[in-house]
């Protein structure tokens, strides 16, 4: 890794890491403040009169502890979706972009190989997101404390992130992965956010059930279940690891896909 | 005895840049096709072709941004394709076309660039700024063309390396600008560098350059060295007389007329002593050198 190359991309993506941050740290509070342990029943009427409009964003039941209600409200859609966003823009501008504007001959006319290149840019994309996700983890938990004291499992809740950072690793190593093969930004972004968007989207569908259930066996996102993290099933963790085996195959091919190619520069 | 022992290793030392039947075909006649030349230890080389000509394609080889179809290259006897960091860390490189981040200031760049190579030496950096008179303060994004060459070109000197390729260095330099960089290519020659340098034009490299390739759609037409190229040359001038009748009167003298235009005639010289005495018999108002294009080059050099 070359330390400098780090600094660089990490001083000119610390703004969009800053934004992303403040809007889930807003989104966070909000979802929180509005979990009332009464209220639960309401919301559960709520989610029986319309129960395909709740399950479309993923939250079929309401739940009566506040994980549950997080892992509804904010890990259904909110934790998952914004994160995913930021990894599409970063793992864009950390590869891709730089081929597409040609400030790439610069990083590699230079004693650094493209491998080189490639990791450290690899390390500044899992550095921002995995940081990101600890500094919202941190909110959650100090939110939680200030408004409903004692109330979160803290352990659980550790552990339906250490599930959703599976997620974010798989959605970084195949956005890197279209960041390395791509020659201009716009089918980078193309392919790296078409396709999260529509697993994304096919897994919406999944979650109202019915016939449509079957669509989960589309999409990678099934492979982070907050039920069944919660209720400590052990094919959660089988998930898990395929996520992160998925991962490193993306990480691993796109890395080598850019040591060999031709760059137009 | 004596030839084996200095037979290898001297065909070995002498190249600096080994290109070897390139080939890389991008279709529709475009590309490079089995070029084959090399550069000596210690030369200056021209590579020249009209735009479009392959130049480019060329030294991404070189590079290692690109692989070829055939053929294969090499800089101090590493392949370019597979250990082009190795290569690097000896090779400055001016790009052909400068790309340059828009978010940072000029020198944050040139100390990002620094850092970046473990460059620790940042008197070379001052002394290149100062040559060129570069104030690399201002934004990257607001800087004119110019002087991002500038910048461009310090990036590429700044490790004080052993092999140039420069990749038309001096567009958007103004002729003071020109003049100074063809005063470091000297200065780096003496020095003992190893240059490979591409342009369109003939009278930019003449000055610097020991011997000349030229290029033209793909294909290598021709190295020779500077000294034979320009013999070769053509000289074409343009006189102006202060009448018409004059210049026609001096269009029927003993010399070669391509052209008469009102008052101008353009004369093609072999010989100067008659074309000098023809001028002495009237009145001259001015005496421009015309540009040959490289085509006019090539195609005399072949003419004979």
């Amino acid at each position: 890794m070359n330390t400098t190359l780090f600094m660089r991309e990490v001083r000119s993506s610390y703004k969009l890491w800053l934004i992303f941050i403040a809007i889930l740290a807003m989104y966070i509070s909000v979802i929180i403040s509005m979990f009332d342990p009464k209220l639960g029943e309401t919301l559960d009427l709520f989610a029986k009169a319309m129960p395909d409009m709740m399950s479309l964003f993923g939250m079929g039941s309401t739940g009566a502890t506040l994980i549950e209600f997080l892992s509804n409200y904010l890990y259904g859609m909110l934790m998952i979706v914004f994160p995913m966003v930021f990894i599409i823009m970063l793992a864009n501008r950390l590869i891709a972009a730089h081929v597409d504007r040609g400030s790439m001959t610069y990083l590699l006319a230079s004693p650094n190989t493209r491998r080189k290149v490639a990791l450290t840019q690899m390390t500044v994309l899992l550095s921002m997101t995995f940081t990101l996700l600890l500094i919202c983890v941190g909110i959650t938990i100090g939110v939680s404390a200030v408004m409903f004291p004692e109330a979160l499992a803290i352990g659980d809740f550790l552990w339906l992130n250490v599930g959703l950072a599976c997620l974010l690793f798989a959605l970084c190593g195949y956005c890197f992965f279209i960041s390395c093969v791509s020659n201009e930004t716009g089918k980078a972004v193309m392919f790296g956010a078409g396709i999260p968007t529509f697993f994304y989207l096919v897994q919406m569908l999944a979650n109202m059930g019915g016939k449509l259930v079957n669509l989960k066996y589309v999409t990678i996102f099934t492979l982070f279940s907050p039920k069944q993290i919660l209720a400590g099933e052990a094919s959660a963790w089988w998930m898990c690891g395929a996520l992160m085996l998925i991962g490193f195959v993306f990480f691993f091919v796109g890395i080598r896909r850019f040591e060999k190619r031709d760059l137009p520069l | 005895m004596i030839f084996l022992v200095l037979n290898k290793p001297i065909y070995k030392f002498k190249r600096m840049i080994t290109i070897n039947h390139l080939t890389k075909d991008y279709g529709q006649q475009r590309g490079i096709f089995d070029l084959t030349f090399d550069v000596k230890r210690g030369e200056v080389f021209g590579f020249l072709g009209p735009n479009g000509a392959g130049k480019t394609t060329t030294i991404r080889h070189l590079m290692g941004f690109i692989h070829p179809n055939m053929g294969s290259c090499s800089i101090d006897s590493l392949d370019c394709g597979t250990q082009s960091s190795e290569i690097q860390r000896n090779l400055g490189y001016v790009p052909g076309e400068i790309a340059l981040p828009d978010d940072m200031t000029g020198l944050q760049f040139l100390h990002f660039v620094a850092d970046y190579r473990g460059v620790t030496d940042w008197n070379r950096v001052e002394q290149l700024m100062a040559r060129f008179e570069l104030d690399a303060r201002g934004n990257l994004k607001r800087m004119s063309k110019g002087m991002k060459q500038k910048i461009g070109i310090v990036c590429a000197f700044m490790h004080d390396p052993k092999v140039l390729i420069l990749d038309e260095p001096t567009s958007g330099l103004d002729p003071l600008m020109q003049n100074n960089f063809i005063d470091l290519v000297l200065e780096e020659k003496a020095k003992g560098k190893t240059i490979l340098m591409s342009s369109h034009i003939f009278e930019e490299v003449e000055r610097t350059a020991d011997r000349v390739g030229i290029i033209r759609e793909g294909h290598l037409v021709t190295v020779d060295s500077v000294a034979t190229l320009k013999a070769s040359q053509r000289k074409r001038y343009t006189v102006s007389f202060s009448s018409e009748s004059d210049a026609k009167t001096f269009a029927k003298e003993n010399i070669t007329v391509d052209g008469v235009n009102e008052k101008d005639v353009t004369v093609t010289v072999r010989d100067f002593q008659p074309f000098v005495a023809a001028m002495s018999r009237y009145t001259i108002v001015n005496i421009v050198a015309v540009q040959q294009s490289l085509e006019e080059i090539f195609m005399h050099y072949y003419g004979k």
